[in-house]
Formats: structure tokens, sequence, C-alpha cells
């Protein structure tokens, strides 16, 4: 009954409200503003309470309202806000700041082609955030500021370096294909933008996610579809979800202008253990020129009578504060004909690894304009540049590994500019400084669209959009510099420049049909057309060999190899939407797309899929107890089809890289060979879903299951190499993902100026790989390296989850030998002893852990009291695990707080092969023991470091992601400044990390956003923990 | 409803138009980085440069099991002979082989006998080479997709085929072509006689592997032989280039840059610096670098380097070498091998030719090397060289092989047919457990045929021989 009255309000707002009421004793004047920016609120509704007399504000905000005795109590109230009811108790003057309504209920949500609905009418889950749940993050990656916002979203940040990306999967991982990109689409404004992260082709560098050219400033809200039945409209692109991201706009009224500043410091939030004790040398033996940073002597005895010999702590002594500078302004406004909306941005990020930066400007313009009632038409553009100084990350960390823990690391350079080593390592900041690699991207997006209605029951639309960029790069590994004695980074030194251009262009028409039958009965349709292209192209020369020291440029090389990769995909969709409202409490929507892409054979390449919603708003119709405020039950069944990526069908010819040779280019057959026959796709996706709201409103849940199954993959399935191909892309395949998502809401206390909100969301995914292919026994995502045989390798294996870790184990104890077909390692078994009185290792390939988090979300609270608001971010994952690479390190040079027991001699937990229980003392040290025995290089390096079980390690994690405390000038104090508002705020990020995982924050891994291999923490950019001061105000 | 009948015209006349055009617009997909087709020099290019880096990268397993080379760490899988993933190495055998299938098909099609023959040629070294180091592989079922999981050939099969591929290739070489080879033959620049040498020569080379079965017949050998190579001058190799480096070159120069590799193994000091033979041999300075106090010091295979420093204190292979210069060549079948291979063959029959060619093989690899004519004459006037042909042995060809074929993959054929019976050579230190104390007879098939063709791969140890290792 409350959504009816509701309506009917608004209803009155708009029709009945200038109907002259009875005589007036007493005026009451007052402004509406929002609460978020301090800007007027036109279009409010002013009512007496329970009656339906009252006013709307006007353009500036303002109302006046006559009042019988002026004891009365006023209702404010507009659509996604909370109702006020203020008592006016005689005042004459009464401003009110509306509040954002952060229930689900009255939630609106940006759906495809940027249509916006009532969350009440979806038939299947959606959620968004608003503009302040994002730039309250702090995060300059846009990706990185839905992190534990949304169910069934997870983000994940590849590491801490500037600029570096950040991965986003919504629902698991649907695809088989090791070199898949399971990421969702991304949509500015209704124009899908490109969101690839291009890796550098060498060391990894972390570069970034192209969504990371937007500036954050400028957005609005997201909102996240997350099942095919949300994105059906988008077809084939949208396969793994949507993001829809919706800018600021100007909005009808005075001219706006906000400055937001900020400024923010990074450190490492958190180092594996390091033992302090030992120094350079091998065997307990101290030496100034070994290789080895940490088998010496025990410091404190050196130090006795090696002069200014000591732990240097070079770990931290490497790294230094990051430091981020933020500024950005904004400029809006309009009249009822025209708004506009411009914003310049500037990011300037300084890495914790010396040496590292990355920047990013941004500029924007866009604007509407009402031609006529029946015509209007809006435009959009927005330049970026963006890049940086990314550092060779993997491989600093790895020469830190071995860097003397003896020697000072940021003594690292001569009078002559050569380097200084130790024990003949390379300085890994050495290398940082002069093994450079720059990108500088300049991109513009931009869109233009009309909408023209000749009638109120048609409308037709048209969006054009682009998405341009072109993407410089520079690598310089400098050569010799031709003095005596150095030693150069490389014997020769190289000069890699590429180039990569980038366009997208779409266009999309669709007719919007709207029909009324009766007061029960309403229906839109749309139906439309939509086409997509692409065109890549990346060029790469490589020059070797510098002819003059130090003059970087191609021609002053004495080898030029050069590459070239083209690519172009086009796509043509024809779509129907059809959405029945009966009574407002039922919902129907069916879609259908035909999609006919350029990627697939010429008779298989058109694919139709449907989709089905179906919402029951069942508090309408059904009597319920009075603390149940709402609640809707829904449903709906999809399919999406899928291309894949173009140019790859058949059978091809390469010229490998290093030719021309003496003048001759050669030729081989290209090692991977397109099914001629290969179909689109096919996921089909099933969700349930419910959304409660009890106790008017204060509480809300939302209950979402889904599963979808991915059918008919297109894969590169690995074939023999003796077929003549190593892979063969084809039809193969089905993997499974069903879960669990709930968000709540709730409001526990709001009394006077105080109010507590919460919002929760928690996550369960699980995927199943259901079949490959005949024959063929498993699909390898990646491998990581680890010292002797501790190497790990995530592979896809039927019948098990995608993101399982392969990997040596030490032997387990089994009373009738170990069974047949063992697959999966268990850690609670006894470990057998070997005779030398060692654990023995297994060299079979046994699950150790799976690198998809099975449990994960986050927690918000929200405090505000009068000027002050205090919010707190927390997010978890759990049932993860990766492998720790730099604990394998760690423990070979025996760097790791646990050799520091390389002295002691203990007998290992375990049995003897025939099941009695060992009791055989051993010593942990290298060289010879207090028993007189020899133990060559010792425990760590003999067994410890072979053993993968080791390093596949529990990766779960809490983290306090935010915690912002703000205060907002009051309305009163800033009537004596010219500002419309001013905040200013002090937030953290990941300041509290809690995790059984010993080493650098494990959300980190090496593949970078686009990988699938996120098991590898490898030797990845530590992440970093941070502090912002934050000043925002508006004119 | 006017309104809605013109709308409905004009979207159906669109949709029409846009059907029909949308072909062409969709018509995008042909690969613009690869094309459809490869000229057959193309294909002959990189088959010859390809199949040189094969017999390296065959060379660089092997030099470890014969103790040319020793990892500078102690227990390196190479070293101590554990099973060792060598998909790489297996994926570039079956690359050129399936490029040579589409060359020889091509050949075919257009009457390029000579193509054809040089093709075949190297389809036999490859395959032969494969055959060598795993025994039974996929052929019959390869190359064309004709399935996804090719069945694995028998060992004893495919050399009959290998023989026959040879044989065929000669008849093509000897008749006319439609197109010559030129510089796309990175071997022979074209030189077809020079083929017909190659082909004979390793029809001798396979033959001999044979030579501990009941089909061997050394005078179907030292037939061959004779229409094999006849100088120096023919030896089938490939010259490296300014822009890409010898691979041995590069080795090189990675140890010198810390990257280490290319350790010189104890037993092949010791054999040339006078230890384990009277004589010092003038090649040894020409092959390895000195320590920096001038010295020949090796590693012992599985040992390690000990406590010496990454450089400097080990003989190791460094730059500008006859085998490591930027532009050697590297060596696919050279004259001192088929004397080598005519001094084994004629051993029981004609003990004098074998005797003459063992010297000859000696002298045609120092003449490669640059040794000068006096060290050449008092190393083979020594007489623990040149012990007369009464005194003359077997296990002399085997060591002189051995020594003229440094870093070759042929060699490993040579110690399995011989039970590794170089003098002082011991199996490694820290030998892998699993074998036994013995030395490795065959590679492991490598983790990429297992996890692809599982039920085809046969199961073996790497102590089970391969057919002509009895």
């Amino acid at each position: 009954m409350k959504r009816r009255f509701t309506n009917l309000v608004l209803f009155f707002t708009l029709f009945v409200l200038a109907i002259p009421v009875n005589a007036q004793q007493f005026t009451v004047k007052g402004k509406v503003t929002t609460q978020e920016d301090g800007g007027p609120l036109p279009g409010v509704s002013v009512l007496i309470r329970n009656t339906t007399t009252g006013t709307v504000s006007d353009i500036d905000g303002n109302f006046s309202l006559n009042l019988p005795t002026g004891n009365e109590t006023l209702s404010f109230s507009f659509i996604g806000f909370e109702t006020q009811n203020i008592a006016v108790g005689n005042r004459s003057t009464i401003n009110v700041v509306m509040r954002q309504d952060i229930s689900q209920l009255s939630e609106v949500v940006v759906t495809a082609f940027g249509i916006e609905q009532d969350k009440k009418a979806l038939g299947y889950a959606a959620q968004s955030i608003g503009a302040e749940a994002i730039s309250r993050t702090k995060q300059a990656n846009l990706v990185n500021s839905l992190q534990g916002q949304v169910a069934g979203v997870q983000v994940t940040n590849s590491g801490g370096a500037p600029g570096q990306s950040a991965r986003i999967i919504i629902r698991g991982i649907n695809s088989l294909d090791p070199s898949a990109d399971n990421q969702p689409l991304f949509v500015v404004d209704g124009v899908p933008v490109d969101n690839s992260t291009i890796e550098s082709s060498g060391t990894p560098r972390g570069l970034t996610n192209r969504v990371a050219d937007i500036n954050p400033n400028d957005i609005e809200s997201m909102s996240v579809l997350k099942g095919a039945a949300a994105t059906a409209l988008y077809g084939v692109r949208a396969a793994n979800g949507a993001v829809i991201i919706t800018t600021k706009k100007g909005k009808e009224g005075q001219v706006r202008v906000d400055f937001a500043s900020s400024v923010g410091f990074d450190e490492i939030n958190q180092y594996p253990g390091f033992q302090n004790k030992y120094g350079q040398g091998f065997s307990g033996v101290y030496d100034p020129n070994s290789f080895w940073p940490a088998w010496g002597a025990p410091i404190s005895e050196v130090a006795q009578t090696v002069d200014g010999h000591r732990y240097q702590d070079n770990w931290r002594g490497a790294m230094q504060t990051g430091v981020q500078i933020d500024n950005s302004v904004s400029i809006s406004g309009g009249s009822e004909k025209a708004t506009f909306y411009g914003s310049f941005g500037r990011l300037d990020q300084e890495g914790v690894i010396p040496f590292s930066d990355w920047d990013r400007t941004t500029a924007k313009l866009s604007g509407q304009i009402k031609v006529s009632e029946k015509f209007n038409f809006a435009g959009s553009i927005n330049f970026s540049n963006s890049g940086g100084k990314r550092v060779p990350h993997d491989r600093f960390m790895e020469r830190l590994v071995y860097w003397s823990e003896t020697t000072d690391i940021n003594d690292y350079i001569k009078p002559d500019g050569t380097m200084v080593s130790v024990g003949s390592n390379t300085n890994p900041l050495y290398d940082a400084r002069f093994a450079t690699y720059e990108d500088d991207v300049n991109r513009v997006i931009g869109n233009i669209s009309f909408n023209y209605s000749p009638a109120d029951w048609v409308t037709f639309s048209y969006r054009l959009g682009n998405d341009f960029y072109s993407d410089s790069r520079t690598e310089i590994t400098p050569g010799p510099k031709g003095i005596d004695g150095e030693q150069a980074l490389s014997a020769t030194g190289f000069l890699e420049e590429t180039r990569i251009n980038s366009r997208d262009l779409t266009s999309n028409f669709y007719v919007t049909l709207k029909k009324q039958f009766n007061d029960d009965w309403n229906t839109t349709l749309r139906f439309g057309n939509d086409v997509f292209e692409r065109k890549f192209d990346r060029l790469t020369s490589r020059g070797e060999n510098f002819v003059i020291p130090e003059f970087y440029n191609l021609s002053n090389t004495s080898q030029i190899f050069a590459n070239q990769g083209k690519s172009i995909r086009r796509l043509v969709g024809f779509y129907g939407d059809l959405m029945v409202d009966y009574k407002n409490l039922l919902f129907l929507n069916i879609t259908g797309r035909n999609d006919i892409s350029s990627t697939l054979p010429k008779d298989n390449n058109s694919f139709f899929y449907p989709s089905v919603n179906l919402g029951y708003v069942f508090s309408e119709s059904v009597s319920l107890p009075s603390w149940i405020t709402f609640g809707k039950l829904r449903a709906s069944w999809a399919q999406v089809g899928k291309d894949t990526n173009p140019h790859i069908l058949g059978a091809t010819y390469s010229s490998p890289n290093v030719f021309p040779l003496n003048g001759q280019v050669g030729f081989t057959r290209f090692s991977r060979f397109g099914d001629p026959m290969l179909r689109p796709e096919q996921t089909t996706s099933l969700e349930f879903g419910t959304q409660l709201a009890f106790f008017d409103n204060k509480i809300g849940l939302d209950v979402t299951y889904y599963k979808s199954n991915a059918k008919d993959q297109i894969i590169p399935v690995p074939v023999s190499d003796a077929t003549g191909f190593s892979s063969y892309v084809t039809n193969a395949g089905e993997i499974q993902n069903d879960g669990i998502e709930i968000v709540l809401n709730a409001t526990p206390i709001k009394r006077g100026d105080f109010r507590w909100d919460v919002t929760a969301n928690l996550s369960m995914n699980n995927n199943e790989i259901k079949s490959i292919r005949e024959g063929i026994d498993e699909i390898v995502l990646g491998s990581q390296f680890g010292y002797v045989g501790s190497t790990v390798t995530m592979k896809l294996v039927e019948g098990q989850a995608y993101g399982n870790i392969y990997g040596s184990s030490y032997q387990r104890y089994y009373a009738n030998g170990t069974p047949e077909g063992l697959q999966v390692l268990d850690r609670n078994r006894p470990q057998i002893i070997g005779a030398n009185g060692f654990p023995l290792r297994n060299a079979n390939q046994l699950i150790l852990g799976n690198a998809v988090p099975k449990w994960f979300g986050g927690l918000r609270n929200q405090f505000s009291y009068k000027s002050f608001d205090l919010s707190m971010l927390i997010d978890f994952r759990t049932n993860v695990e990766q492998y720790n690479q730099f604990d394998n390190f760690l423990s070979a040079f025996g760097i790791a707080k646990y050799t520091e027991n390389r002295e002691e001699s203990i007998v290992f937990d375990g049995v003897l092969a025939d099941g009695s229980a060992n009791n055989q003392e051993v010593w942990l040290g290298q060289g010879v023991g207090p028993d007189g025995r020899n133990y060559g290089a010792g425990f760590y390096r003999n067994t410890y470091r072979g053993v993968s079980e080791n390093f596949v390690q529990d990766a779960s994690f809490i983290k306090l992601r935010n915690i912002t405390l703000a205060y907002n000038l009051s309305p009163d104090l800033l009537e004596k400044t010219p500002f419309r508002t001013a905040r200013f705020s002090v937030a953290a990020n990941n300041i509290i990390l809690y995790t059984p995982w010993d080493g650098f924050d494990p959300e980190s891994f090496s593949a970078g956003a686009g990988g699938n291999a996120i098991g590898f923490t490898g030797l990845g950019f530590p992440g970093v923990q941070s502090v912002f001061f934050t000043l925002n105000l508006g004119l | 409803m006017k309104l809605i009948n013109i709308f409905k015209i004009s979207l159906g006349v669109a949709i029409i138009s846009m059907a029909t055009s949308c072909e062409t617009y969709l018509d995008v997909n042909e690969n613009p980085n690869n094309p459809q087709d490869a000229p057959i020099s193309g294909l002959m290019t990189n088959a010859t440069y390809e199949t040189s880096l094969n017999v390296y990268r065959i060379g660089s397993i092997t030099s470890n099991y014969v103790q040319y080379l020793a990892s500078p760490n102690p227990g390196t899988s190479s070293d101590i002979m554990e099973p060792i993933n060598y998909s790489g190495t297996w994926f570039s055998l079956y690359d050129v082989m399936t490029d040579l299938t589409d060359l020889i098909r091509k050949a075919e099609e257009s009457g390029a006998n000579h193509h054809l023959g040089a093709g075949k040629v190297l389809m036999a070294l490859n395959l032969g080479m494969t055959v060598d180091i795993w025994g039974s592989v996929p052929y019959s079922e390869g190359f064309n997709f004709t399935s996804v999981t090719p069945v694995y050939d028998n060992d004893q099969q495919l050399y009959t085929e290998i023989l026959s591929l040879l044989d065929q290739a000669i008849a093509n070489l000897s008749g006319p072509t439609s197109i010559s080879i030129g510089g796309d033959d990175f071997i022979f620049n074209g030189n077809v006689s020079k083929w017909i040498k190659f082909a004979n020569m390793l029809k001798a080379r396979n033959l001999l592997h044979t030579s501990g079965s009941a089909s061997y017949n050394p005078n179907e050998v030292l037939t061959a032989l004779s229409n094999g190579f006849t100088a120096n001058a023919d030896d089938a190799k490939v010259d490296f280039f300014e822009q890409r480096f010898n691979p041995w070159a590069q080795i090189a120069i990675n140890n010198q840059n810390l990257l280490l590799g290319g350790w010189i193994s104890t037993q092949f000091i010791e054999a040339l610096d006078g230890t384990s033979y009277p004589a010092s041999d003038p090649r040894l300075p020409l092959m390895v670098g000195r320590t920096n106090a001038g010295q020949f010091v090796g590693v012992e295979n599985g040992a390690g380097r000990g406590n010496a420093p990454e450089s400097g204190a080990r003989s190791t292979l460094i730059p500008g070498q006859f085998y490591t210069s930027t532009q050697s060549p590297v060596l696919i079948a050279t004259f001192a091998e088929q004397k080598f291979i005519e001094a084994e063959a004629a051993f029981a029959s004609d003990k004098g030719r074998a005797y003459q060619a063992y010297l000859d093989g000696i002298s045609a690899h120092m003449q490669m090397l640059g040794v000068s004519s006096v060290a050449q004459q008092a190393y083979l006037q020594d007489p623990s060289v040149s012990m007369g042909e009464a005194n003359f042995t077997i296990d002399a060809v085997f060591k002189e092989k051995w020594v003229a074929l440094f870093l070759h993959p042929e060699t490993w054929n040579d110690a399995r047919r011989f039970d590794y019976g170089y003098k002082d050579m011991t199996t490694p230190q820290n030998l892998n457990p699993a074998l036994n104390g013995q030395f490795i007879r065959r590679l492991a098939y490598p983790d990429s045929e297992v996890s692809r063709n599982g039920k085809n791969v046969p199961e073996v140890t790497l102590l089970d021989r391969i057919w002509w290792d009895q």
C-alpha cells in the first residue's frame, strides 16, 4: 500500500498541485538541497503530511507554501531520495537537505542501453553504486572502486604499481580458453569501451587496464549487470556481464564549479618475515664476494672483525613512500533547453618502488540540447593521456633476493655512472632506473546521440560511439658504456619501440514503442540494430647493439627486427525487447537478439538467442504481516551466444620474426588450426531471486541464486604437435558456474542527527569443468617457476574446478599404499620420513589448492552525525590458495624468517615408510653438523625449496579496504563563504590486512588483469596501504 | 496507422539492403598477419634454418650425457640423467617435419624435384634424430591433422621409412626439376650434387646405427659412403648470421654475462689435456676457454663447481672460437664424421682402410678447426694416436669421433652403441637413483604428449633401449 501511496503522491505533485487551496494563514519558505553536493534540488514534492496539499521546489530548489496554521508537518519527497517529515513549528524558513535513499527499494538502475529502470521492475539481479561510493574509495583505477561493493563481483588488484591493472570477474569464469578475457563489457554513456590490458612482452611491468583512463571524478554511477538476462541486449560482447557507467551531466539551473583535490601517501602494507641474523656467504662462512646473500655466518659474529658489517634491511631500504596527487575541476550547468558538463583532471602517482610512476590527464565535455519537445540530442567527448615509467617489478624483487643482506642497496652507482654490484649480482635499483619501459596513451572516447519522438508513443533513438587510442611504448636496456671493468645490464643493449592503434566504432539505432492498454496493462517494445567494429594494429621495432653507447635511436643499432599484428572484428546485431507491466506488480520481459559476427565461418556466423524474465511483487497482492514492507520474487532464463577472436579460422603460414636472413624470408605452418566449421558458443543461465524489505524499509534483503552453463566452448584445444599443429580451435567442452549472492541493507539507528547505515554483500561461487574433449585430459593455464621441481601448474581437468594448482608435495603415508589415481593432496596425513631423517618428496603432480575464492564479500558501515560522516568498507575472500613464489626464493636463499632455525637439530614429525614413527634427529644447517654428518647445502636447499606444497598457501584475507572520515561545512557557515559546499576528508586504504599469508599482500598476482593464471603471485609489485587527504569545494 | 505502414516498409527495405551489404561488410576475417599459403622457397629457407637449430637443440641435451659439458651446479637434472620435459624440442622437430610435409607436397605438385629431394633428405634427418632420442614416435598419422591423437609408429619401421626417404631423395635430386634451389637453401645454397652426397652420407650414418642388430651389413654402409662427401667443403652446415648469432656463441656470450651455461666437463678436458691419454691435443685451446690462471679445468658431471666462482676458475665455451663465433656454422654432418663411419664399417673387413679413414678423420677435423700443420703432424705422429694398424682398436675410432663431433647429437648414438665405453667415463655424481647406477638410454616422452596424446604414448623408463641399441 505504501508503494501505491508514493505513486499517488508523485501523480499529484505533477498534476493536481496547481489547484488553488483554501484561505491561508501562514507562509513557509525554504530551499531544498542535496546532501551529496549541496546543489539545489528542483521538483521535490512538498506536501502537508497526510493531505494532497502542497507544492514542488523550483529550479533553484526554492519553495514557498501557505499553511492553515503553521503547526503542520511537511513531507519532502523525491524519487531516489529519502522522504523527510519535518514539523513546521511556526518557523517561516525551513531549509531541507535531501539524502540519497540507499535502501534498494527506490533504487533506479541503469540497464542496457542506458535505460533507467526502477529496480522493482527487474526480473534479474542488478546492483549499482553512486558517485560518492566511487570517489570515497580513492582509487585511481575505476575498476578498483567496485572492490567489495557489489555481490558476485570479484575485483583483484594485480599489484601496487602506479597505474597497474585490476581484474574484474562477475559470477565466475565462463571459458576454458586459457587466453580468454573473462572480464565484463564496460559501457560508458551507452558506448562500449575497451578495457584490455596489453602487458609488456618481456619481463612483467604491470601495465594498465584501459578503463583506468577514465577519471573516476567524472562518474555519476556504475551499474553491474551480472547475468545473461541483464545483458541480453548487449549481445556477445557482454557474455561475461556488463558494467554500465553513467557520467555526470549538467543540471538545469545555475552554473556550478566543483573542485576536488587530494594528496595520498603509499607504503607497502605487509612484508614477508625476514631473518636478520645471518649475512652474506655460504655454508655458514662469511664471504664478501659470495653470490649468496644470507647463507653466511651470523652477522653479529662477523661484525666483530669486519667494520660496518651489519644487517642493512634492504627490503625496506629499497622502497620509498609513494605519493599521489589528484586534482580535478568540473563546471556544469544549463537551462531548460540545454545542459553541459566539462571537466579537467590530473593525477600524478609515484610508486613505492623507486623510479615507477604513472600519470593521467583527462578532459571531458558533454552537453545535451532539447531542440523541441520532440527532439533532443546529446554529445560527449572525453580525452585522456596516460602513461608512466614501468619498473620491471618481477626482476626488481628477484634481484632483491640475491642482494647481500649486509651491503647497502642504495649504494648502487659509481661516479662514472656504472653499476656497483656484489657477488656479480645486478643491483635492482640500478636496473629499475636505467632499464626503462615507458608508455604514453592518447585516447578519445566520444559519442553523439539523438532521440526523436514524433508522437508520445514512439521514439527513435540513435547513438554513434567511438573509442580510439594510440599507445606508444619505448623500452630501453642500455648496453655497455665502454668503461673498463663495468658490469653492464646487457652485453648488447636494446631499444624496442611499440606502437599500438586501436579504434572501436559502435552504432546503435532503436525504436521504442509504448502502449498503455488500460490502467492495468503497460507495454514497451524496443527493437533495433547494433553495429560494432574494432580495428587494431600493433607495430614493434627492436634494435639491438648500440653503435654509440647511450644514444637511443633505432638507427643507432646494428640489428633491427620488426613485427606487425593487425586485426579487425565486426559485429552486426538485431534485437527486440518487450516489457509488459501488469498492475505494477507483475513484470514480464522478453528479449531476442540475433548477432552476425565476422569472426565465425560464413555458414555459422549468424545466431539467435532469447531471454525471458519475470518479476512478481507479491507484497502488492498478498496480505503479509505488517513488518514485511515489500516483497518480490524474480526468475529469469537466458541464452547468450558468443563468437570468437578474429582471424583464427583454417590453417595459415607465418614468417618467424628472425627473418629476413641473407635476404630470404622463411615460412612455417602456423601452429594453430581453426576449425572451419566453428559454431558460436552458447551460454544458458538461470536465475532466481527475491527482494524483501522489513520494518518500514529499515532492513532490505536481496538473495539470488544463479547457474550458468557455457557449452560448445570455442577453445584452443592443445593437440599433439605431431598432428601438424599445436592447438586446434574448436567447439569443445562445457563449464558450469552456480552460486548465491546475498545483499543486506539496514539502517540500525536513525535518531536525530545520528544515522548508521549498513550494506553487506556475500557471494559464493561453485565452478566445475563438465567436459573438455575426448582424448584431451587437461588444458594448461600456465605454470610458474619454483626451485628444483617445485614449479607449479594451473590446469583445467574434467570434473575439477577452475583454478586448481598442481605441484610436488611431501610423500604421505597410506597404510595400504597410495591409492590409485590420487589427485588431491591430503595435508592431514602423516609425512613419510626417509632413511636420512628428512621428509621425502613426491614429484607426482597433485592438487595443492585452488586460486578462485569460494566465498567473498564486503561490508560497508556508514555513520553520520551533523556535519561529520564516517564510513568503513571491509572486504574479504576465503577458501583460496595461491603459489607464493617469493617464499620459494626466500627459503632457497636463506632469507625467510623460518630459516633462522638453521643451526637447530630436530626430529621431523612423520612416519617411516613402514608406518613406524620417525625418531632420527637431523641438523637443519649446511655443511658438517654438530653430529659430524655432512648435510651439504642443508635442509632448506636440499628439501624444503623443492616441495611446491610448502609454497601453495592460504591466500584468504580480510581487509579494511577503506575508512573515510569527512567534515562537511554546515550551510550556515557556508553562507559566509563564496562556496556552495565544502568538505574535507581523511581516508585510509588497506591499513588493516588480516591474512594467514606470509608475504606481501596476497591480492597481487603475476598475470595482470587480462590473464587467467591467477594462482601465481610471482614476484609481483607489492601491494600498498595509503592515506589520503581530500578537499572538495563547490561554487 | 499510416505512419506505421510507412515505417514498416522503410524498415523492411532497410533490413533487406542491410542483409546484402552485411555480407560484404562482415567479410573481413581473412588473416591479415598470416598468409593462407607459403612459397616453396620460404618453406625451404625455414626448414634448412630450423633443421640446423634442431641439431643444436638435441646437441644441447646430449652434450651433458656424453660429458662434453657439465652443469656448474650440483645435481642438475641434465647432468644426473633425470627425466626432463623436452616438450620444446619435440615441438621444434615436429614443426620442421610438418613444414617439410608441405614442402614435399608442393614440390610434388609443381614438379620441383630438387626441392622434393632436399625435402625428403631433411625429413629423413629430422625423423632420424627424433627416433634416435625417443624411439617410437608418431609419423604415419602425423602432420596432416588426420587424427587429433596420432598413433606412435614402431621405431624399427620408422628406420625403414628413413632409408626409403633417402633413396627416393637421391632419385629425385638426380633428375630434372621445374624450379631450381638457390639462396633459399641455407645448407648448400642450391648445390644439388652436395645434396646427393649428403643423402648418401646420412644413409651411411643411419645404417651404422643398426650395427648391433641382425640386419646390419657394413658393406651397405661402405657403398653409401662411396657416394658421400669427398672433402670438408661438402659438409652439411648452416653458417650463422650477423643478425642471428650461432646458438653456441649465444651460450658463450650469456655465460660471460653470468647466465651460466657451456661449462666443460672434466671428462672432456682430461681426454684432451694429456691426463687420460698420453698425447696432448692441440685442438683443446681452439674449442674451449682457459681459466684466469691459463689452465684447462673442467667440472665433474653432477658434482657442480664446488666453491669456484661464477667465472674465471673453470673452462667454458668462450665467444669467438670455432664453435662459438657469432657467425660460426652449426654443423649437421661433416666429412670428418663420415671418415669415422668408414673406419668403423671397414674395421672388420679391411682394417687397413679403417686405420687410414681414422687418421683422415682426425686430420679433417683438425683442418676444420684450423690447427697448424706442425701441430697436426705432431699429434698425428704421436704413437698413442698413430698406433699402427696392428694396435689400432675400435675404441680409438670412438674416442676420436667423440672429439671430432664436439657438441653434436650423433655422439649420444655412438655412446649408446659403445655402451659409454669411453676411457675413464663414469656415471655422474648424484646419478638419478632410478637408473640403478646405469647410464641413460633414451629421453622420457615430453609432458605435452602425455597430456595431449596420453593414450598413445608408450610406457617407458629411461633404461629402455630403442630398437637399434641392443
